[in-house]
């Protein structure tokens, strides 16, 4: 990236400047490629922030993660190019889930009321199949990817343990300017991230999840039909987990090359889940309604 | 969307927020601060700044983004010497809609409040805890609504969450208990109904918000367990004891053995699966034992009656198919049910005769041979509404006719299908309300179990 400290008539540059102008550069270099919108900018940094937060948290919950982030905020993330690609695939997967979902809602004719029918509704409860506890172990995967206010976040259990890993070393070390002269607190810091690192590499997020749904779906042959009952269904999750498992990518990335797929690359993407054109059809009518995607080879990303 | 009112905030000489409407708060707090702490939106911290210095009235547009809009409004900033008044007016946000997934309705999310999803089974998919929420129990996921949540009745008896789920709507006011790890809470559960692409009802979404109502040390004693059809249980201490002693051990041994079987924590040797999937089962059955039995103690107790609710047995019989269907098509059994406008209306309790018709439906996929076909006829005679459910399995010879309804009596079976109460219940349950249950069937040839309710003019 180039710096713009030592531009002729400008003395000191502002971080605002210096951010202008790196902008301005990047923009020059690519001027037909399409730019991040305001909601995209928005919705990565929430994520980021969040997870900031969280392995703060992890880390130290003496952290004022506030704090931390007005600096970081102020100052520039720290290697933001490591968890930029995360970010962003887990904003523009939930601008397509909740364009989606805003499309379905609740179906106009509500099921009429039984007569007689008591509110203590006899339910059956039937143990759950293998496949079932699956299904649900990974919406139970997936939901852990939102914050209490139900916004898109992305779980500590689902990063890849090089950024997981980088990132603690930061925090602790924004952490340690602030408690350096407490010596006992210091040391203390260390053996946290050796701790948060180990309970990292013993979790299971969506990605183990989404590998074992896949295979319970592939050893009792539904795989195909599941794919594409989610497809008909908008369970974009279950769709991504299946075909990031049928093709050893982890969630994230899948996202990623499914969000900035084009029309004609989508069969061939989904080759393994053998999804046909017709299946494929609520899927590209779907990613067409969603605005402002980086497709590949188009420039303004429409 | 556009606001007519104005929103107000005041900031301090140090540049604090130290009060807001809910709307500017709502943005301090997206922006990771809240009250008594820095503006955290540059743009109107900027121009509170540029205000205070200039100590003069400002009016300004004023852009801030959120995690799922834009907002644009004019903001004037009124500076005074202990800092300055904001009022903010003609708020707009886009986009227009506000999104239904996954965020929830902001207006209803607190920072002491527990957010929570489930599936149409009621299984929990989601729960989390506010900033200054109780601490959430740790064992949630997959456990039932109704487990996490000890559901108490409203004023009129009625419990919200399941009326929403019989009418796949949202629902709120459903008072609740729950366990944290700290200390027992008492809610108000509120959810909205979700749906997929297909109109298919997924489950709700909603808050869980605590109340100051005093909640006991203890738990209160459990009527109810109205989630899985348990039946309000009579006696106190019967039913202490059943909830206390089996219900909660038997749960936790069947999900850990199915989470053993399941091997969801990592590969183990198979035949130690297949152990613990016989461990899974077992404790399934012992837990239908439990529910047969804290139904048979409430049925036996003096004076128990049925409601007399308007049901139609054609609808019913429709219904009890939908719930079973999957497990007679792993069967490949085929179920020839009353059609749609094969109406045959009688008196009785709606979920009784449910109960009922499940377990005879049951009874007919457990009993029947794969690939074979269960008939299910409704019927008038005279005034007499009635659902028979015919099977082509081995069928009863009269002497086991004569005995199989009787308490415990599986007719030699030793499996681990039943209980050997189901049908008892059922009888007695037929009875109460004014019907009966009888069976017909010969050996090789089948059996027909006929259930006979007051038959109801339409």
């Amino acid at each position: 990236m180039a710096e713009f400290s030592s531009l002729p008539g400008i003395d000191l540059p502002s971080p605002t400047l210096s951010a202008r102008l790196r902008e301005l550069a990047d923009y020059l270099a690519a001027p037909a490629a399409g730019r991040l919108t305001e909601e995209q900018r928005a919705l990565s940094l929430g994520i980021a922030g969040r997870l900031i937060t969280d392995v703060a948290a992890r880390l130290d919950s003496a952290i004022d993660t506030g704090a931390l982030w007005r600096d970081w905020l102020a100052d520039g993330l720290p290697g933001p190019e490591r968890f930029a690609a995360a970010c962003f695939a887990r904003a523009e997967e939930h601008r397509w889930r909740e364009q989606s979902a805003q499309q379905n809602g609740p179906p106009e004719m509500l099921p009429r009321e039984p007569a007689g029918a008591s509110d203590e509704e006899l339910t059956v409860r039937e143990p759950l199949s293998a496949a079932d506890q699956a299904y649900l172990t990974l919406q139970i995967a997936d939901r852990r990817r939102f914050d209490a206010l139900g916004h898109p976040a992305l779980g500590i259990a689902d990063l890849d343990p090089m950024i997981f890993r980088a990132l603690l070393h930061d925090i602790a070390a924004w952490r340690l300017g602030q408690i350096s002269q407490d010596h006992r607190r210091a040391a203390a810091l260390g053996e946290a991230v050796r701790a948060a690192l180990d309970r990292h590499a013993d979790e299971r997020g969506i990605d183990a999840a989404a590998k074992a749904y896949h295979d319970m779906l592939a050893e009792c042959g539904a795989l195909f039909d599941t794919a594409a009952t989610a497809i008909a269904r908008h369970d974009w999750p279950v769709l991504i987990a299946l075909a990031a498992a049928a093709l050893h990518r982890s969630y994230g990335d899948m996202t990623l090359a499914l969000l900035t797929a084009d029309t004609a690359a989508l069969p061939s993407l989904f080759a393994p889940l053998r999804l046909d054109r017709i299946a494929l059809a609520p899927l590209e009518a779907s990613l067409a309604m969603l605005s402002a995607r980086a497709v590949a080879g188009q420039g303004d990303g429409k | 969307m556009r606001s007519e009112h104005i929103i107000h905030g005041r900031i301090d000489r140090a540049g604090l927020l130290i009060s807001a409407d809910a709307p500017l708060l709502r943005l301090q707090q997206r922006a990771g601060a809240g009250l008594g702490k820095p503006l955290a939106l540059p743009h109107l911290a900027r121009l509170v700044a540029l205000a205070q210095r200039l100590q003069t009235d400002l009016s300004r547009p004023l852009h801030a983004a959120d995690d799922h809009s834009d907002v644009h409004a004019l903001v004037r900033i009124i500076p005074d010497s202990d800092g300055a008044n904001v009022e903010i007016s003609d708020w707009r946000t886009r986009p227009v809609a506000q999104p239904l997934m996954p965020a929830l309705a902001a207006t209803s999310v607190t920072p002491q409040s527990w957010t929570w999803e489930c599936d149409q089974q009621l299984r929990m998919v989601a729960l989390r805890a506010g900033a200054e929420a109780p601490p959430i129990p740790e064992e949630w996921e997959g456990q039932s609504l109704s487990e996490l949540f000890e559901l108490q009745p409203d004023e009129d008896g009625r419990f919200p969450v399941l009326r929403a789920l019989a009418r796949q709507i949202g629902f709120d006011g459903q008072r609740v208990r729950a366990d944290g790890p700290a200390a027992r809470v008492s809610m108000v559960v509120s959810g909205e109904a979700l749906f997929d692409a297909t109109a298919r009802f997924t489950g709700f979404r909603g808050v869980a918000e605590p109340t100051d109502e005093p909640v006991e040390a203890h738990p209160p004693q459990v009527l109810v367990d109205p989630a899985f059809g348990s039946l309000p249980l009579s006696d106190p201490i019967f039913g202490r004891r059943i909830d206390g002693a089996l219900r909660g051990p038997l749960s936790r041994i069947i999900a850990t053995a199915e989470t053993i079987s399941g091997q969801f924590d990592g590969p183990i040797r198979a035949d130690y699966a297949r152990y613990a999937g016989d461990i899974a089962h077992a404790g399934r059955h012992l837990l239908g034992l439990v529910d047969d039995l804290a139904d048979l103690q409430n049925i036996e107790r003096p004076g128990f009656k049925a409601a007399q609710d308007e049901i139609d047995l054609g609808d019913l019989a429709r219904r009890a198919v939908g719930l079973l269907g999957m497990k007679a098509e792993e069967k490949g059994i085929r179920i020839d049910a009353p059609r749609t406008d094969d109406q045959m209306p009688a008196t009785g309790e709606f979920r009784r005769v449910l109960q009922v018709l499940l377990n005879l439906l049951g009874n007919a996929i457990r009993y029947s041979p794969e690939n074979s076909m269960i008939w299910i006829r409704v019927d008038r005679e005279g005034d007499r509404a009635m659902v028979t459910v015919a099977d082509q399995g081995q069928g009863i010879d009269p002497e086991q006719q004569a005995v199989v309804f009787e308490k415990f009596e599986r007719l030699g079976r030793t499996d681990s299908g039943g209980s050997g109460l189901g049908l008892y219940i059922a009888r007695r349950l037929a009875r109460a309300m004014d019907g009966d249950l009888t069976v017909d069937s010969a050996p090789g040839q089948g059996a027909r179990f006929t259930l006979s309710l007051p038959a109801r003019a339409i």
